[in-house]
């Protein structure tokens, strides 16, 4: 088993009221698992996506990863679990603006201490599997939307992560471009990379192995 | 990992070009002004830091304590001299020596003679002993043993003997005021290190006993001081300092004048320590040195200095982490990689650290700049070579690592410590505290502005008060020429002024001593006895002719004008008058000061004038003859009135005044004075002191400005949206223009409410030292504060009019 999240509750407190942005959350992914979460705008998708990525907190609930109790954690060795296990994609990319397509894939290993000749292989290699060793030195304003995400893609892979978590990555996307990043979610999954996606789209979903809805923060089994 | 940081850092700095301009610009004014004033502070430190056994070197000064004042004189009195080479214990050497000004130097080989030589001496034979020179020719043992010798430094000897070998020269004659004749047994090389030991010809001291310095040094009067007679000793060791300065206060003791009981007056020997020789703020160097290090300066300086950096510290971190929100994106993008807090906060500083580097290269220009703007307020030895200096290369270093911390740290830890959840989400507002610290920074900055803006209308008014203040006597198209010191004819300076009378556009003509105001004192102790008391008084005396008064326009309030130049008689100022006790000038008239053949009658009360500049008070004087003229003629200086109305012809009537003067004194170098001007010098200090502080104050606002019209295109871009609303509900340009700069008025007349105080309270403490002030009047702080209020409004409408005046409908569109 990857993680397990057992009654996970998240809230905010406005104007003296608790709002629950997750409530009783319970959810075990194995590895190799492929996990599209589905529900409407505001039902706390990326909440949810968050919580796993462990960039956000919550309140009540125990959360393992890989046998380790993430909710007892320190700050520091929280972003040490995800900075070793775990990749990100984003639907608006995220790329820094101000370094190119070769540094941005490149940061990751930076913050892994990896040297420089092994962190040149790597990168070549992953600029190679993505067919954009030409764009290479180009910034990511110069590029298109489909080619800022598979940087993106190409970036969250770089640390060979066990997970990755995509929120809405395609959301930005054309259909054909949605389809190009969809298919390569499914051949890293067959190598063996966990992945979670949050979707909108039917068809994203049906890539996935396992559907998880949705409402109101609330798991929906209907 | 730091080629990243390095390319990422270079990158921001590039894109956002204003604000790093405004950044680079702000700390590199800051760093210039720094690096100038360390240079300064450096270079005064460093003075005579080479000789062996520095430490033990002290010189024996002389400070006299009295119930109003104290004295100093960094000269002793020549018996003490015997006293410490005989039976003082502790010490393992001593020199005496005396500076001396002779007039000309001849040789047989010179075509003309050299007037005035600079930098001479009459030393013992313990000279050599006591500094180690490098010989090029002769040697420290018999160079000086005896009279008529003289050694000469390296420069002095090109000078006088151009391309001849150093022990060419060695037996030249050479011959002081026509008639010392000393023979060259010695050529030194000049320290190559920095020295107030600047010595350039050393004649023995035996020589001095045949010249005009006779009766200096073998004055057996043990108290009688002269600034020209100077001792200096190396102790044993540094415990021995108690007990030497136990000997010389038995010494001062026993050799104590009668005065010194009676009057409360004390005399004691001060031991200066060779470090503290080139800061003689009370007590001053040697004669002939110019240049006097002040501590106090260089504290104030290095005040300014701090200020400047700060204002440049505070600009870069108002601007970063007012853009921090235009960052956030990346550091959420940069923590979700994998980056630690630590990793950010490296990262940022290292950002800061390469702007300020950017700065500091910028800064090394305009310190050239400043040297050369600065130049007669800076010694002459202090040039830009010295930035070579590994330690003032150290200094800089470490200077550049304090600022980048100071100013990067707080932006580095407000941006490293953004959440990357709420900045992906956009969540992202700049926190209220990050906000209130921005605005408690930029009212520092304008407190800062605003007391040097005070500071400079109030200090440049009383600097304008002092040097157009009324001194009491007429000082308009005034000259006069100080007659050549050696000649003591007095049938060539009568002469010269019949020459003189001669010229139509000198309207009238006076011999006399120095000006009414002069930073010459000749002053003589006097006692009144008005039958119950003594009053005992210093009473400052200037000497002229019948017709001195009337030429400075001088009044009599009482008696009458000196019958004669000889007669022993005195007119007194009213200032003596009052002191005396008399109630009316007319009072004063027909009585005797002194007793004795010094029994002196006052026939006449003048009004008072100052007798320097107005900082200080008026003293009591005399009006007296030239009554040692067998002797000594104190008559030694012609003052002329020209023709006011035609300054325009002043240069011709200069050239004819010295075409008499060549007849006269064809060997002597003319040189003339305007009296406005010799009062002009009184406030040399003062002057430079306004120039600095314009500097100072221009520079801090325009720092400050520079930061505050930063924020304003800040705050102004990120309101364009807000603007255009606005706009096309019918707001009017001057509505837009209060609502967006509103905020930063309230700051800065915050600033104001600060500063006047505090500006007022330095100001009036430092008015306390001038007897004369001008009123710190409430208009003054009002005006300045209006001042920097417009100012900072015309910097702010640059860009607020413009944001403004876009068209609402472009602005909406674009978001
Ligand atoms: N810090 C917060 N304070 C208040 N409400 C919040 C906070 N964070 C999230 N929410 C609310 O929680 C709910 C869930 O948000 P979330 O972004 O997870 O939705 P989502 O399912 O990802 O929606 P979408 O499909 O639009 O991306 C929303 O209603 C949002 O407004
Ligand atoms: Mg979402």
């Amino acid at each position: 088993m990857l993680l397990e999240l057992n009654n996970i509750f998240k809230w905010v407190n406005q104007g003296g009221k608790r709002i629950f942005l997750l409530s009783d959350i319970n959810l075990k992914i194995d590895e190799g698992e492929f996990i599209s979460i589905m529900g409407p705008s505001g039902s706390g998708k990326s909440t949810l996506l968050n919580v796993i990525g462990m960039l956000d907190g919550f309140q009540e609930g125990e959360y393992n990863f890989m046998g380790e109790s993430v909710h007892t954690m320190k700050e520091k060795n929280r972003s040490k679990l995800y900075k070793e296990y775990i990749g990100f994609v984003f639907q608006a990319y995220h790329l820094i603006d101000e370094l190119t397509v070769y540094e941005n894939i490149e940061t990751p290993l930076l913050y892994k201490d990896i040297n420089s000749s092994e962190r040149k292989a790597l990168v070549a290699d992953m600029l190679d599997r993505f067919n954009i060793v030409g764009k290479k030195d180009l910034f990511p304003s110069q590029l298109s939307g489909g080619q800022q995400q598979l940087v993106g893609v190409a970036r969250a892979l770089i640390t060979k992560p066990k997970l990755i978590l995509a929120d809405e990555p395609t959301g930005n996307l054309n259909s054909k471009q949605s389809e190009e990043i969809m298919q390569l979610f499914k051949e890293l999954n067959q190598e063996g990379v966990t992945i979670i996606q949050a979707t909108h789209s039917e068809t994203n979903a049906a890539y996935g192995s396992r559907v998880l809805h949705l409402l109101d923060g609330r798991r929906d089994f209907n | 990992m730091i080629r990243n940081y390095f390319k990422i850092a270079w990158r921001n700095i590039w894109k956002n070009k204003l604000f790093s301009f405004i950044n680079i610009i702000s700390l590199a004014i800051g760093l210039s002004a720094s690096f100038v004033i360390g240079l300064m502070v450096y270079y005064d430190f460093t003075f005579d830091k080479f000789h062996k056994d520095g430490d033990l070197i002290y010189r024996i000064t002389t400070v006299y304590t009295s119930p109003e004042e104290v004295d100093y004189n960094y000269g002793v009195s020549v018996p003490l001299i015997a006293e410490v080479k005989q039976n003082l214990t502790g010490i393992q050497q001593s020199t005496a020596f005396f500076t001396a000004e002779p007039s000309r130097i001849m040789n047989a080989s010179f075509s003309k003679a050299y007037n005035t030589p600079e930098k001479v001496i009459y030393a013992d034979s313990d000279f050599f002993k006591f500094l180690s020179y490098e010989w090029l020719a002769g040697n420290s043992e018999s160079a000086i043993d005896g009279p008529n010798k003289v050694v000469l430094t390296e420069r002095r000897a090109k000078k006088y003997f151009p391309n001849r070998d150093y022990s060419d020269i060695l037996g030249e004659i050479l011959i002081y005021d026509d008639s010392v004749s000393t023979t060259v047994t010695g050529i030194v090389a000049n320290f190559k290190e920095r020295t107030d030991f600047t010595f350039e010809e050393i004649i023995s001291l035996d020589t001095g006993k045949q010249s005009y310095m006779q009766d200096q040094i073998t004055d057996e009067n043990w108290n009688s001081t002269s600034s020209m007679t100077q001792l200096f000793i190396k102790l044993n060791d540094k415990k021995a300092l108690s007990n030497v300065q136990n000997q010389l206060d038995v010494l001062a003791k026993k050799n104590e004048s009668e005065k010194a009981v009676k009057y409360n007056e004390y005399r004691s020997f001060y031991l200066q320590p060779l470090k503290d020789l080139h800061f003689g703020k009370d007590i001053g160097i040697f004669d002939f040195t110019e240049y006097n290090a002040d501590k106090s300066i260089l504290t104030n300086l290095l005040f300014i200095a701090a200020f400047l950096l700060l204002l440049g510290c505070i600009n870069f971190i108002n601007l970063n982490t007012a853009q921090a929100t235009q960052r956030a994106k990346e550091i959420g993008i940069r923590k979700t990689l994998g980056s630690s807090k630590q990793q950010l906060v490296f990262q940022f500083l290292w950002e800061t650290f390469m702007l300020t580097l950017v700065a500091a290269v910028l800064s090394l220009g305009l310190a050239a700049v400043l040297l050369k703007i600065f130049a007669d307020f800076i010694p002459e030895g202090l040039h830009f070579g010295l930035f070579a200096d590994p330690l003032i290369i150290g200094f800089g270093v470490v200077l550049i690592l304090i600022i980048s911390l100071l100013s990067g740290f707080y932006p580095a830890m407000i941006l490293s410590s953004f959440k990357p959840v709420s900045v992906l989400k956009n969540r992202i507002i700049s926190t209220h505290s990050n906000v209130s610290i921005r605005k408690g920074l930029i009212v520092f900055q304008f407190i800062i502005a605003q007391v040097f803006v005070i500071s400079t209308i109030v200090v440049g008014r009383q600097i304008h008060f002092m040097m157009s203040k009324d001194m009491g006597f007429k000082t308009e198209a005034i000259t006069y020429v100080k007659t050549p010191w050696m000649d003591g004819s007095l049938q060539k300076r009568q002469l010269f002024m019949q020459k003189l009378a001669a010229i139509p556009q000198i309207e009238s003509l006076s011999l006399g001593g120095m000006p009414p105001a002069s930073n010459t004192i000749h002053a003589s102790g006097v006692i009144y006895l008005d039958g119950k008391k003594e009053i005992q008084t210093d009473l400052q005396l200037l000497y002229g002719d019948d017709n001195y008064l009337n030429l400075y326009d001088i009044k009599l309030l009482a008696g009458r004008n000196l019958l004669n130049d000889t007669i022993q008689e005195y007119v007194i100022n009213d200032t003596y008058r009052k002191l005396l006790g008399f109630k009316t000038p007319q009072d004063a008239i027909n009585k005797i000061v002194g007793q004795g053949e010094n029994a002196i009658p006052i026939v006449g009360v003048m009004e008072d004038f100052n007798q320097y500049s107005v900082k200080s008070k008026i003293e009591p004087m005399a009006l007296i003859g030239d009554w040692s003229r067998k002797r000594y003629s104190q008559f030694n200086t012609i003052h002329m009135q020209l023709n006011k109305n035609s300054s325009d012809n002043w240069p011709k009537d200069i050239a004819n005044i010295e075409v008499v003067w060549n007849s006269i004194y064809p060997e002597s170098d003319f040189k003339i004075e305007f009296i406005d001007k010799t009062i002009a010098k009184f406030y040399d200090k003062e002057t430079s002191m306004t120039k600095l502080l314009n500097w100072a104050t221009g520079l801090s606002v325009l720092i400050s400005c520079l930061g505050l019209f930063g924020l304003v295109i800040y705050t102004t871009e990120r309101r364009v949206k807000e603007i255009g609303v606005r706009k096309i509900l019918g707001a009017s340009l001057t509505q837009l223009n209060v609502l967006l700069c509103k905020d930063f008025l309230v700051l800065i007349g915050i600033a104001f409410v600060i500063a006047a105080p505090l500006a007022w309270y330095g100001l009036h403490n430092w008015l306390q030292d001038y007897a004369y002030k001008t009123n710190l009047s409430w208009w003054i702080f009002a005006l300045s504060g209006l001042g920097i209020i417009l100012l900072s409004l015309i910097i702010m409408s640059v860009k607020t009019i413009s944001a403004a005046n876009e068209n609402p409908v472009k602005s909406l569109r674009t978001e």
